[in-house]
């Protein structure tokens, strides 16, 4: 099939009279039909109808226009789109966890409950901290969670408590996530070395002074509930003096979170609770490899130190353990703990995104200790191979040691009028994802390049051959690189118009 | 480890071209009293076979059930082969967000597709591309209906909103010193009209009302909107079991003003009660306080229709702390699976499950009120869920449906509800089109059996 050819909207596809699902003969007798007469569904509107080869076609091609983690390197920086093991797809589609019910009692979900305080306990291992809840649904959702426990920590001190710092690097979640949390939240610098600056920066060209961390700390003092830090940052480089900042907001009666964004980065080397860390969360979705679904579902669990446990979303998980003589196996029974007077309460309906914790797990138990660390390493190994291959070719703006992803930019490109967003979209014409552009905003025309421990040399290899093609093309034909991309199944799209005069749904009268 | 590519002599030539003679030479940024010295204490890596084998082991410690009567938020519904095939392509479950529209049309389109359907499903003129959940939907709808009504601080929500939705935006509201959340009781299971009209004064920004609510009745929305209009509040219908929009009147058609919700029941699993599908739906006036992700159409270079995110500017990563949420994510693969599920069952196979549905669920009461242990408790219309108290030891009783492989209904007792009183030993049945008239037969003749065993 030409994957150029446009797939029509299956609304242009429904034939009235066509069906994709046969209902069974109904075994009972038909509805007595209750509802008030002004609530009777009238209509379904443009919901299509269609066989299911109609559909089935309609999706498989609609797919082929995605590029996915099995086709080729994805390196995309801080979302770390490495390989989805298809074991873990298996074990949490098993009968026993995808059938189960959330509402049914404890005694019958005996298996979930072990899962999760396994889970718990891996991930309590893994951080270095005391508790682990899994409840929360992604990344941001974790952070939320993370900070609303700081927000239930001083009240229940009697502190009211009015400021979060975030350092200037930081993923726009983590300001929006303070705000939510009822925080204001203050800004605080990186200096050249991509770090957190202790020391105020004065911007060479426009003259502003940047607030660093000491006169931050200085100002606010006992008004500061706490900090939120990514370690590594959003450059992919370790908060060298991280030990420093957490004792100093300690100092000050503040708590202080972790983004765990980048723990893939960690894993096995170095844990948050040796830091100073007081809560974290971690994306399953990123370091434990469960799938990103087009966009989602993720899971954000949350670890925490033992002072801030009893406000964790409840229910909380309990171990019973029975041990029945001497030298016999001990006997574990689980239950959920409702009864949690300090809990922030719930932050999801149920117990978080199961089917995900199923695959951390099945992820966790498939490395093991020994795995979990190597696969760190190679991370590290890998994104630090790309940055040797690629600099004086890209600027490299920040040089600090590199974790697990490196950021370049377009400075050298720039003085023949090839920006970042051609260069990203020119290597789709080489057949890879492009690398996460324009962020961290700390850096101009950022180009993060996260290649993750599931790229082989080999992969390695054609994409630095593709990135520097496009950096000879930028020099020598910059137009080439303007145009990209070209082999894709559509060119460059009017992001303006879309948002100036948004079009969010099928009309039956629409023209296109 | 299986999943890592590189052999020992690639290993070699990544390292020299780096300069280090080892991989952990690469970890001179970290501080070394934070390098952990020795692995972590924790078991060290397993095969396949032996992981898929104590992962099965798990998973068998879960009780297993030949027939579930069991709703309360998360439905079991028939899921056509076709679903699970397709969300199995890596083009979709593989790929991430699409921020690169030219090589994530799939998605792009999809969603689109998706927004569509839901509009027309819920009688609104924008949905979203998904939230986390019924809860957090709930949630993100309340706190959007405060944006919309800059001046009104207070939200007031229905009693017979599934109480962990209640407990999901109590935790929300905790930390927005200047919300309130007040709470609307109930008369005979449905929202007492008169205590909703009381408390619908002038600073109340929205109602959240059960469309149907948690104990299965249909409620009133235009009763309700008629309310919430005089007063200057929008109306937000939650409908946690989105089967039944085959069934009932859209609400946007019937009076909400934003509807949100719980659609896990569009090809999901119940798997203990995530991953799950929120949704929301709003009017066009108030697209851009829509919180989530949103898909638009527009053209590219050559004229061509395409799809791409857009709105973006409500977004954390342009807005920081002045953006609508905090979300980035949403429950693509989830959507994906409503998506696909929808498209296959058509107009007919919705309006026709529903249908089954509520006739599953009608005959078993009908069936459970024939014996003499179950009482009625209220009268109001319902869809496939409804309540009726069992005057006997519902403990033992319960132990001899699950030793049948029965999964009865949700205990009421086991929630403390404002309505808790009222429904004291009531059981929360629910019937789907899963339920074969035998699977039923066999319910009522256990508990016969029992019955009689035990008078």
């Amino acid at each position: 099939m030409n994957l150029r050819s446009r797939e029509p909207l299956i609304f242009k596809r429904s034939v009235e009279g066509k069906i994709g699902m046969d209902l069974p003969q109904l075994d009972v007798p038909p509805a007595e039909d209750t509802r008030p007469l002004h609530l009777k569904r009238k209509d379904f509107g443009v919901l299509p109808s269609c066989s299911e080869p109609e559909i089935i076609r309609h999706f498989t091609r609609l797919s082929l226009w995605n590029y996915g983690m099995d086709q080729g390197m994805y390196p995309l920086g801080s979302c770390t789109m490495k390989h989805n093991p298809r074991l873990n797809e298996v074990t949490s589609a098993l009968p026993g966890f995808s059938e189960s019910h959330p509402m049914a009692s404890d005694e019958h979900l005996q298996g979930n409950l072990e899962l999760i305080f396994t889970l718990q306990e891996w991930l309590k291992e893994v951080t270095g901290l005391h508790a682990v809840t899994l409840q929360p649904s992604a990344g941001a959702a974790g952070e939320l969670t993370g900070v609303l426990l700081i927000r239930a920590y001083h009240l229940a001190h009697g502190h009211h408590k009015k400021f979060i710092l975030v350092p200037d690097s930081a993923h726009g979640t983590n300001p929006a996530t303070a705000a939510m949390a009822g925080y204001d939240v203050i800004d605080v610098a990186s200096g050249p070395d991509g770090c957190v600056s202790f020391e105020d920066i004065t911007d060479s060209v426009t003259g502003k002074v940047k607030r660093g961390f000491n006169s931050v700390i200085q100002e606010h003092g006992a008004d500061i509930a706490g900090l939120m830090i990514t370690n590594p940052n959003t450059l992919g480089i370790f908060e060298s003096r991280i030990g420093d900042i957490c004792s100093e907001i300690h100092r000050v009666g503040g708590l202080v979170y972790m983004d765990g964004a980048n723990m893939n980065a960690l894993v096995g080397v170095a844990r948050p609770g040796d830091f100073g860390i007081d809560v974290m969360h971690m994306n399953l979705h990123k370091t434990m490899s469960t799938p990103h679904g087009g966009g989602g579902p993720g899971a954000g669990p949350v670890a925490c130190v033992a002072a801030l446990e009893p406000f964790l979303p409840r229910p909380v998980v309990v171990r019973d353990t029975q041990k029945i003589g001497e030298g016999e196996v001990p006997e574990h029974r689980y239950r959920w703990d409702w009864n949690r007077p300090q809990s922030i309460g719930k932050v999801h309906t149920f117990f978080g995104n199961y089917g995900m914790l199923v695959r951390a797990l099945t992820y966790c138990m498939s490395h093991g200790s020994d795995g979990l660390r190597e696969a760190t390493l190679r991370a590290i190994v890998n994104a630090n191979y790309v940055r040797s291959q690629l600099v004086g070719v890209y600027h490299l703006p920040v040089t600090s040691p590199t974790m697990h992803e490196v950021v370049f930019n377009d400075a050298i490109q720039a003085k023949n009028g090839v920006h970042t967003l051609d260069i990203a979209k020119r290597l789709i014409d080489y057949g890879f994802h492009p690398p996460t552009v324009y962020f961290p905003m700390v850096v101009s025309g950022a180009l993060m390049i996260e290649p993750t421990e599931t790229e082989s040399k080999e992969e390695l290899d054609a994409f630095i051959h593709a990135m520097k093609s496009i950096a000879q093309e930028a020099s020598e034909s910059p137009d080439l690189v303007h145009q990209a991309p070209v082999t894709a199944p559509l060119r460059r799209l009017d992001e303006t118009t879309a948002a100036r005069k948004p079009v969010l749904r099928w009309l039956p009268n629409s023209v296109t | 480890m299986r999943y890592l590519p590189s052999s020992p002599q690639e290993d070699q030539q990544l390292l020299a071209a780096i300069g280090v003679k080892k991989a952990e030479d690469c970890l001179s940024g970290v501080p070394p009293k934070f390098l952990l010295k020795s692995l972590l204490n924790l078991p060290q890596q397993s095969s396949e076979l032996e992981v898929l084998r104590a992962m099965k082991n798990m998973s068998q410690k879960n009780t297993s059930f030949n027939s579930r009567f069991l709703g309360a938020g998360a439905y079991a519904h028939f899921i056509p082969a076709a679903v699970d095939m397709q969300v199995g392509r890596q083009e979709w479950f593989t790929s991430y967000t699409p921020y690169q529209p030219e090589i994530s049309q799939g998605t792009l389109q999809h969603i689109f597709e998706y927004q569509t359907i839901m509009c027309d499903l819920t009688g609104t003129d924008v949905s979203n591309a998904s939230l986390y959940d019924g809860g957090t939907a709930c949630l993100e709808s309340a706190l959007m209906a405060v944006r919309v009504q800059k001046k009104k601080n207070t939200v007031l929500i229905s009693e017979g909103l599934h109480p962990y939705y209640q407990e999901v935006l109590r935790s929300g509201f905790a930390s927005h010193e200047d919300l309130k959340l007040v709470s609307v009781g109930l008369q005979q299971g449905v929202t007492d009209l008169s205590d909703l009209k009381h408390k619908c004064d002038d600073s109340v920004a929205a109602v959240l009302i059960g469309y149907p609510n948690f104990l299965g009745h249909v409620e009133d929305l235009t009763a309700c909107a008629a309310i919430t209009r005089g007063a200057g509040a929008l109306l937000i219908s939650v409908t946690q079991e989105a089967m039944s929009l085959g069934w009932l009147a859209a609400p946007g058609t019937v009076g909400a003003d934003i509807a949100c919700g719980e659609a896990m029941s569009f090809g999901n699993r119940t798997s203990f009660g995530g991953p799950f599908l929120g949704f929301i739906g709003v009017r066009d006036a108030h697209k851009r306080e829509l919180p989530g992700r949103v898909v638009g159409e527009t053209k590219d270079l050559e004229g061509r229709t395409g799809y791409v995110l857009t709105l973006t500017a409500r977004e954390q990563h342009i807005r920081r702390d002045k953006a609508t949420s905090n979300i980035c994510s949403n429950q693509g693969l989830i959507a994906l699976r409503a998506n696909i599920w929808l498209q296959l069952a058509g107009p007919r196979g919705l309006r026709g499950l529903a249908e089954q549905n509520a006739a599953k669920a009608q005959y078993l009461r009908s069936r459970l009120l024939e014996l003499p242990c179950w009482e009625a408790i209220d009268d109001a219309p319902f869809f496939n869920e409804f309540a009726l108290r069992y005057v006997g030891d519902w403990s033992r009783m319960k132990q001899e449906l699950v030793r049948e492989g029965i999964l009865p209904g949700l205990e009421l007792d086991t929630l403390q509800a404002p309505w808790s009183s009222q429904y004291q030993r009531g059981i929360l049945w629910c019937a789907t089109e899963l339920n074969t008239r035998h699977q039923i037969e066999h319910l009522i003749e256990v508990m016969a059996r029992f019955a009689v065993v035990n008078a």
